[in-house]
């Protein structure tokens, strides 16, 4: 008998787009709930034109981003523009325990899908609506991307070298924290419901679920005074600490040792053993303070040496160590493979492709993914006769008048 | 604080109200039970007698190093009790059990296999509350070929493909400068407890819930960890921007007074973006009419096929770059919101905390300790719940602070039990 998933059960309308909104609901359809995703025909959603692209093909089907987001939901593509989308949007909120949506602040508002609005057809809704900088606030209505609101927040300033300008963080950093909290506010509201009867609705800005990561840095700068800039991967704590040349065309591994017995370790790997007696290299404070002679010692052997070599040759030696991994590396990479990380799937246009599995595993109802991503609009017979019992006339007038784009 | 609007005036009742979390984390695991406890679970962080390794962690308050003043502690531990218990002692182990007998999760983040080598592991502990959600964050997974991998933030940040992104192409690959694998994995944790516990509520039943910050961080490369297996191109570090194949994207650009992030895209979508902005430039003379009417839809296309030379595509950036240079980071701040550029500062954390955004949201949260003469802000909650609100009810605990609440009081151990455990160091 198959497990019943967590979230079987569970109705969900995602008007959600670009990354923070969609990474939120795609953890949900793992777990068993039933996700109709809106997508408009005329602004589709700009992860559709991102890659990267299966064979390299850049058409609106092919994207590996909207993918991975995406995948384990159904597609519904609607003109909310058009008077028909109303009754259609109406009676899915009418089916759904939960509305979701990552528009700028009054887009849902205009088209009279507010909280206030929906919970009169639907009382003890759920609705998250996370947007870059809030649903209220001077900053309200400055939408955009995730590399806005890692600028805004500060992580920009603090990825780089100490004798360059800042080189952030890759892309769109706060996209790949907002989504993990938003899970954690709607399975939180859907606790709340199934003790209480009670919805509620969910206000999220990126920024503020962001700077959780930043809690550190924000609690010393204001009870110390510590200025916080980049460090390149200089460790306070730590040396050696950093990232070493290997054989091939941008080959690394990274290094770090955080106890003395690591150090010894590392330099008995080396067969450098003298290097653990040596005066500038005897104390965590002392290889900080001579890093460059160190860094050099350690990158000679390094750079001799394939990634992987280094890596096995110091795990051995339980020295922490570990090939920098670009796509090739971790798609053989042993470990994710025997997690079973990557996961094929038929999409309906682009053929057999490939996502990322659930980021946990649960013991007694491990998560399914089910199907691939939808295509636009790729489920739009199913979800109005199946979902809401539309009749093919009805169904077919919605066809003629242009609403399902 | 107040976080939301109370609809009705019912009294309000914090979603995890009556749920008790047993936090046995190192420091990897931290920040999940506080998660949990903002949303109002009574979490019980385990320390060994003495205090967590956590505590020794710079930096310290006033650079003193104490440990109550490690600033590591102070961050990831707000809404939690404290207690010591020696887990490597049978009678510290058979506390803990007692304490997992109706407790309703446990976070555990230590090597794979120590907790079952103390009788403390899934199958120990659910044989005695079959409802209990059991969350380990690890490396890599509680078994497979790299289980027993030494790690770090930076050998994390490595392993899973997000380091290779990050940095200058012409030199090593950069973690950034504050730690944060963890703080993916303990995120991911904590939506993974509730969907179990969200299980639990219909089956009556808990289970076992693996997380590994390889796993967790592999969001932060944007799906690009993919590229390989689907045949896509890989993308690769710059300076301050990605590059595509052959198309180098800034994020970060010049302006007169510091730096700016700004979106300079193509495609049905982005390109929507600078289609508005070129406009703009060409009205201030920035660019010509030729410039400003490229077909900024299916650039990437005429730069992938050859149809648009590289060099043309380096010399728009040019333009722009020009464009974002003679404002300050204020004044083309000013025009993205009025305009809907994407266009924003670089903040530094002092540009942060000014932000008029997060003051109006009343966003920054103060904690008292007056005994150790500490007032410290904190990030705010990570949503705005219109029902059950996030409240900051406690400071970080204290080595043992509750100790005598939770072994005298919840346990009842006598006081001569009690005091006999302290003096041979088991609490």
């Amino acid at each position: 008998m198959a497990t019943r998933l967590p979230l079987a059960g569970v109705k969900i309308l995602d008007f959600m787009w670009v990354l923070a909104g969609p990474g939120i609901t795609r953890a949900m359809a793992d777990y068993g709930a039933t996700v109709v995703r809106i997508e408009s025909v005329e602004r589709i959603d700009p992860t559709r034109t991102v890659g990267p692209f299966k064979d390299n093909n850049t058409g609106a089907e092919h994207s590996a981003l909207f993918g991975n987001n995406n995948a384990g939901k159904l597609g519904l593509s609607l003109d909310l523009k058009k008077p028909e989308a109303r009754a259609i949007v109406l009676d899915l909120v009418r089916w759904a325990d939960v509305v979701c949506e990552a528009f700028s602040p009054k887009a849902m508002r205009a088209w009279g899908f507010d909280y206030e609005s929906l919970r009169t057809v639907k009382p003890d809704l759920i609705m998250l609506s996370t947007c870059l900088m809030g649903q209220t606030g001077p900053l309200a209505g400055f939408a955009g991307f995730g590399n806005l609101a890692a600028a805004l927040c500060g992580f920009y300033n603090l990825v780089g070298w100490p004798d360059r300008s800042p080189s952030g963080p890759f892309s769109a950093y706060t996209d790949y924290i907002a989504p993990r909290f938003g899970l954690i506010a709607l399975m939180a509201a859907l606790i709340h419901r199934k003790r209480t009867g009670e919805g509620q609705y969910i206000d999220q800005a990126q920024a503020e679920s962001a700077l959780q990561f930043l809690t550190l840095p924000i609690i010393d700068t204001v009870g110390s005074g510590r200025q916080y800039s980049p460090v390149g991967n200089d460790d306070l704590e730590h040396a050696p600490h950093g990232i070493y040349p290997a054989v091939g065309d941008d080959r690394w591994v990274a290094i770090a040792c955080r106890t003395q017995d690591q150090w010894h370790a590392l330099c008995a790997a080396m067969d450098q053993p003298h290097l653990s007696d040596d005066p500038r290299f005897k104390t965590v404070a002392m290889r900080r303070q001579h890093r460059t002679e160190l860094d050099r010692a350690i990158g000679e052997w390094t750079r001799a040496r394939t990634p992987l070599e280094t890596e096995r040759i110091l795990q051995a030696r339980e020295v922490p160590a570990h090939t920098v991994a670009n796509t090739f590396d971790a798609n053989a990479d042993p470990q994710l493979l025997h997690r079973e990380h990557f996961v094929r799937v038929n999409h309906p246009a682009a053929g057999e492709t490939v996502v990322e599995n659930s980021r946990y595993k649960f013991s007694r109802t491990p998560a399914e993914v089910k199907r691939a991503a939808p295509s636009l609009g790729g489920d739009n017979q199913y979800v109005l006769e199946e979902l809401l019992g539309y009749s093919d006339d009805h169904i077919s007038d919605l066809v003629a008048s242009g609403v399902l784009g | 604080m107040s976080a939301g609007a109370q609809p009705n005036g019912t009294p309000r009742i914090a979603t995890l109200t009556g749920c008790r979390v047993l936090d046995l984390t190192t420091e990897r695991g931290l920040m999940c039970g506080q998660i949990l406890g903002d949303l109002g679970a009574d979490v019980i962080k385990v320390e060994p007698p003495g205090g967590s390794a956590v505590r020794s962690l710079a930096p310290f308050f006033g650079d003193q190093a104490d440990p109550e003043r490690s600033v590591y502690w102070w961050a990831y531990n707000r809404n939690k009790r404290g207690i010591t218990l020696d887990l490597d002692t049978a009678e510290g182990r058979d506390l803990m059990r007692q304490l997992a007998a109706c407790a309703d999760f446990v976070i555990e983040s230590d090597h794979p296999g120590a907790m079952a080598r103390r009788g403390l592991g899934y199958d120990d502990l659910s044989a005695l509350n079959p409802a209990l959600v059991y969350v380990s964050i690890t490396p890599f997974g509680p078994d497979g070929p790299k289980a027993s991998y030494a790690d770090s933030d930076l050998i994390m940040m490595a392993a899973s493909g997000v380091l290779i992104l990050y940095g200058d192409e012409d030199r090593p690959p950069i973690r950034m400068s504050v730690p944060q694998a963890y703080l993916h994995a303990c995120a991911d944790a904590a939506g993974a407890a509730l969907i179990a516990y969200y299980d639990r509520l219909n089956t009556g039943l808990g289970q076992q819930l693996d997380i590994t910050a390889q796993e967790s961080l592999g969001m932060a490369t944007q799906s690009t960890l993919l590229a390989a297996t689907i045949g896509g191109d890989e993308t690769r570090r710059m300076a301050g921007g990605v590059k595509m194949g052959p198309i180098r994207v800034p994020l970060v650009w010049e302006a007169k007074d510091g730096l700016v992030t700004c979106v300079f895209l193509f495609g049905s979508a982005l390109g929507v973006f600078t289609r508005k902005l070129m406009n703009y430039i060409y009205e201030l003379g920035f660019c010509d009419q030729a410039t400003r009417d490229k077909d900024w839809i299916a650039y990437a296309d005429m730069l992938l096929t050859g149809r648009e030379p590289i060099a043309e595509y380096e010399r728009v950036k040019g333009v722009v770059a020009n464009f974002l240079r003679s404002m300050t980071k204020a004044e083309s701040f000013d025009l993205a919101r009025q305009h809907g550029f994407l266009i924003a500062p670089l903040a530094t954390i002092d540009d942060v905390l000014q932000n008029p955004q997060f003051i109006a949201r009343e966003y920054w949260q103060t904690i008292e300790d007056r005994d150790l003469g500490l007032k410290l802000t904190y990030p705010g909650p990570f949503a705005r719940f219109g029902a059950t609100p996030i409240e900051y009810r406690r400071r970080p605990p204290r080595v043992g602070e509750h100790n005598r609440e939770l072994f005298v009081g919840d346990l009842g151990l006598s006081e001569r039990e009690f005091g006999d455990l302290a003096r041979r160091r088991i609490i």
